[in-house]
């Protein structure tokens, strides 16, 4: 494979005058199955293997997806690339240049205590079906389990005619398991999101009990839930929450090519946009965390960014091109899905730093509002609005956690909402998602409990 | 890498189901797909790259004593590597668990013809230089009509898709289409104020687009969002335009039409049928023969042939949509609504084109009948509604003010709290300004009393 990718990345430079050449190829392994209410609809697994060839001509991008490994193809598609980025860079007011970056020679191995690629289907959709059976026995109103499952082996390969040269083994783990419950035409829905970069042990921890025990008690819970009203309010966010926020409403907006795009951090770099007690962090160093890998997919070894800093913005997150642009380090944030995709600067690891207060204390003061404990989904627009949909939340009365209400969202606008995080927990937790950016990118995101004075509430009481 | 051709795609199709069966197989299907799309793009005001994807797969379903097994390749042009991948799916199968409800896999039934205007030879001629062109002058078209305008990104593309499926049955189908779009996302800065993303496109199955209209439009859409005004929270009559339908819809409404969701107790359209579950206004069909539809095809993802099918007939239940699998389990036919993504996964229910039927009032008659009310477009977070319940809760950004009948300054930041299922009980008329906007075709909705949390 080195030989094949080093003389396609020098066919570029030397034939089609390409100022820089990347191959990129990959060997993966996929095994996948959905299950219902403990059926196995169909037990997956499948191959993919392609190569991604990425030139710069004049300036401008060309990018030729190819899912063959022969080098005659490989040939005639990386002249295609060249000649296409020349098409391109007809029109190019601002060509495209890269920021520098270390030459790389290495090879990245994982060391799983369970290798997913050894652990037998049967295994694994045993552990399915056990999930499938405390969430639906636990409480008969349970009326539905989806769990679908997904792990990906195998190696990926980056060449780059600067000569870099670097093998990285892959590995994930995943799985989302969602169940509904229904009572009196009442009708619920709970989900949970689990994943993993060390290996099937992720199940050690996440076992069946845990995680069909959380997906019952939350649909059930919310059978007696009220709809929240709308308004402004003070409110509590959880873990799961903040760090959904943190990405959502923070997190896009440090992607530097979407604060290039007109985004409102692009201004605001060294200004303080948040309270003293507002500290983010994208970190690609975490080990086994969902969002971490050695290196990204433009051979750039994954740094621990410091985002914001006591509520002033000290950084984003790059890729070589954007780098260049604000005269900055690339932090290894270029990530491609998979081979029929480039490399775009997505997130890792997102996250907020723990101070010192209890949850009681976050309670305290609040005379009415909202704790919001498990999000559903969220999404951000690059004028700093956000929207953060919520799957279990309870009311907050003098104090005290209350009656719980059933799908509502917060939103807001960042540069507004930063400045009112008015107390932040000591305590401290990850999690695992996707993240959608024309691409998917699987990412972890986090942080303690927290405590903001004003967010818009989505209620329809 | 030139496309291959009908006979290739079927050849490679129905050997691998014969392989299968001679492997083991008690029944075996075979889908092979290729995809080719040559794509141009905009990043911050400028063309700055191209993208050309050839991809191709096959994927493999077979059944053992009951149980379902699945595998798929993309290297396709080797012997050895299919008949692995065929062992794997067989492996995949002996894995899993005996299925009592399975019955087979569908029998084979006459295909349509191929509906009109699905295959344009323009399309595949189309090289990188023309789509150059093309987004250049959609580009221009944006910048040249209003100097605020930041042309965040988009860009224009050309596809080439095809499809082979065979299965033990005889089930022996083909079928190719093309497809073209052009896009842009666009905001306006103005002094400090910068406006939430507007955009616009244009997208079809032949050589028909308006990339200066989609210019042009995207800068109008951004620019009339400087201006803003508050909003007060309380019920307004809404507008809803295609944008934000397809959104709520395919997060709500569709999942609750799916048959294997009423029979798995996550729809409150159980036990509705022929019951009222809209206003008179709301027809809604799935239309998978729809002549031009981006999602138009002549058989579906088990080679079932598409067809048209009634969901809500002037506001009463008519119809659920059905794969294979769960048509059998409940004595009925499918309705041709099993869907692939590419030859990455098994078949699921989707719609095809979910079709919202327009009615006769143009755009300006249905804003007319609005006082107070907004225009809604672009929503944040319809896809954290409660795909269950129907409950949304979301963003509306930018929303306009509609006073009098005539759209007025914009709001930020708006939100909508409700039901889809109540929603449609409020509709009270459709537009004639039918849209086709990927799996959605839809005109204009005006509803009645939707709580807005004003800002």
């Amino acid at each position: 494979m080195k030989d094949l990718l080093i003389k396609l990345t020098n066919l570029a430079k030397e034939k089609f005058q390409a100022e820089y050449a990347e191959a990129r190829a990959q060997n993966l392994f996929k095994t996948m199955f959905t299950m219902k209410e403990g059926r196995v609809e169909a037990a997956r697994q499948g191959i993919e293997n392609g190569v991604a060839l990425r030139v710069l001509v004049n300036g401008a991008w060309g990018f030729a997806s190819v899912g063959s490994l022969d080098a005659t193809v490989l040939s005639e598609a990386i002249g295609d690339a060249c000649g296409m980025a020349k098409a391109a860079s007809l029109r190019m007011k601002a060509p495209i240049k890269l920021a520098k970056a270390p030459v790389v020679e290495d090879h990245v191995k994982v060391m799983p205590k369970k290798n997913p690629a050894e652990v037998s289907i049967e295994d694994k959709i045993e552990t399915a079906a056990q999930t499938t059976k405390v969430a639906m026995s636990l409480d008969k109103r349970v009326k539905s389990c989806t769990v679908d499952y997904m792990d990906l082996t195998g190696v990926s390969y980056l060449a780059t005619s600067e000569g870099t040269y670097i093998e990285m083994d892959k590995l994930y783990v995943w799985s989302k398991i969602t169940a509904s419950a229904l009572q009196n035409g009442v009708y619920t829905f709970s989900r949970e999101e689990l994943g993993s970069t060390l290996g099937y042990e992720l199940f050690d921890t996440e076992t069946p009990e845990a995680v069909g025990e959380r997906l019952a008690k939350r649909a059930t819970i919310q059978l007696k839930a009220k709809p929240p009203k709308g308004g402004t309010f003070p409110v509590v966010l959880g873990p799961n929450v903040v760090g959904v926020f943190v990405h959502e409403a923070f997190g896009h907006l440090a992607e530097a090519d979407l604060a290039l795009a007109g985004g409102v951090l692009a201004n605001n770099l060294g200004k303080k946009i948040g309270s003293d007690l507002v500290t983010f962090y994208d970190d690609g160093t975490l080990d086994g965390a969902f969002g971490s890998f050695k290196y990204d997919d433009e051979g750039v070894a994954a740094k621990k960014t410091l985002l914001i800093k006591d509520g002033v913005v000290t950084g984003l997150l790059h890729s070589r091109e954007t780098a260049q642009k604000f005269n900055a380090e690339p932090t290894g944030n270029a990530r491609a899905e998979d081979f029929r995709v480039e490399p775009i600067i997505r997130m890792r690891n997102t996250y907020m730093a723990p101070r010192d207060r209890s949850f009681d204390e976050l309670l305290e003061g609040v005379k009415e509002g909202y704790f919001f404990k498990s999000f559903r989904g969220g999404q951000a627009n690059l004028d700093g609005t956000f929207q953060v949909g919520i799957q279990e939340a309870y009311e907050i009365v003098n104090g005290e956690l209350g009656e719980p209400v059933r799908d509502a969202s917060i939103s807001g606008n960042t540069l507004d909402t930063l400045l009112k995080v008015d107390a932040v927990g000591k305590d401290f937790e990850m999690d695992s998602g996707r993240c959608g950016k024309g691409q998917i990118a699987f990412i972890g995101d986090g942080g303690p409990h927290i405590r903001v004075s004003e967010v818009t509430v989505g209620g329809s009481a | 890498m030139a496309a291959l051709n009908k006979q290739t795609m079927l050849n490679l199709a129905e050997t691998a189901v014969a392989t299968a069966l001679k492997q083991g197989a008690a029944e075996a299907e075979a889908f092979a797909y290729e995809g080719k799309a040559t794509m141009v793009g905009i990043e911050r005001g400028q063309i700055n790259k191209t993208n050309r994807i050839i991809d191709r797969g096959l994927a493999v379903r077979v059944q053992l004593n009951k149980a379902i097994g699945f595998a798929y390749t993309n290297i396709i042009d080797n012997q050895a590597t299919i008949e692995n991948t065929i062992t794997k799916a067989l492996a995949a199968a002996k894995a899993s668990k005996p299925d009592p409800n399975w019955k087979s896999l569908p029998e084979k039934k006459p295909y349509p013809p191929m509906p009109e205007k699905g295959f344009d030879k323009k399309i595949l001629e189309l090289r990188a230089e023309d789509l150059v062109n093309l987004s250049t002058r959609m580009l221009d078209a944006a910048t040249e009509a209003d100097k605020r305008v930041l042309p965040i990104e988009g860009g224009a593309s050309a596809g080439y898709g095809s499809n082979a499926l065979a299965n033990n049955n005889g089930v022996s189908g083909f079928d190719e289409g093309t497809i073209v779009e052009c896009s842009l996302a666009t905001l306006a800065k103005e002094g400090n104020t910068v406006t939430p993303v507007c955009f616009e496109f244009s997208a079809d199955r032949t050589l028909n687009l308006n990339p200066e209209w989609v210019g042009k439009e995207a800068a109008r859409l951004a620019v009339s969002a400087l201006k803003t005004t508050r909003i007060e929270t309380k019920n307004y009559k809404l507008i809803f335009t295609q944008f934000a339908l397809q959104e709520l819809l395919y997060y709500t409404l569709i999942n609750a039409v799916k048959a294997d969701s009423v029979e798995r107790d996550q729809s409150p359209f159980k036990d509705r049928l022929n019951t009222k579950v809209g206003s008179e206004a709301v027809t809604m069909i799935d239309d998978g023969l729809l002549p031009g539809g981006l999602r138009t095809g002549i058989f579906d993802g088990e080679g079932v042939p598409h067809q048209t099918t009634p969901v809500i007939e002037k506001g009463i239940l008519k119809n659920f949509l059905y794969d294979y699998y769960t048509a059998k389990k409940q004595g009925k036919e499918s309705t041709g609504n099993a869907s692939r993504a590419s030859y990455l996964s098994t078949p699921s229910i989707e719609a095809t084109n979910f079709r919202v039927m327009p009615g006769t009032k143009s755009p300006e008659e249905l804003l007319s009948e609005v006082d107070d009310g907004l225009l809604v477009s672009y929503l944040q977070g319809a896809h954290s509604s409660n795909p269950v319940s129907g409950e949304f809760s979301v963003v509306a950004t930018p929303a306009w003010k509609i006073r009098k009948g005539k759209i007025e300054q914009a709001s930020r930041g708006v939100m909508l709290a409700g039901n889809i299922f109540e929603l449609l009980k409020n509709v009270t008329a459709t537009g004639n300004n039918e849209r086709k906007m990927g799996q959605l075709v839809a005109p204009w909705l005006l509803v009645e009393s939707v709580k807005v949390i004003g800002k």
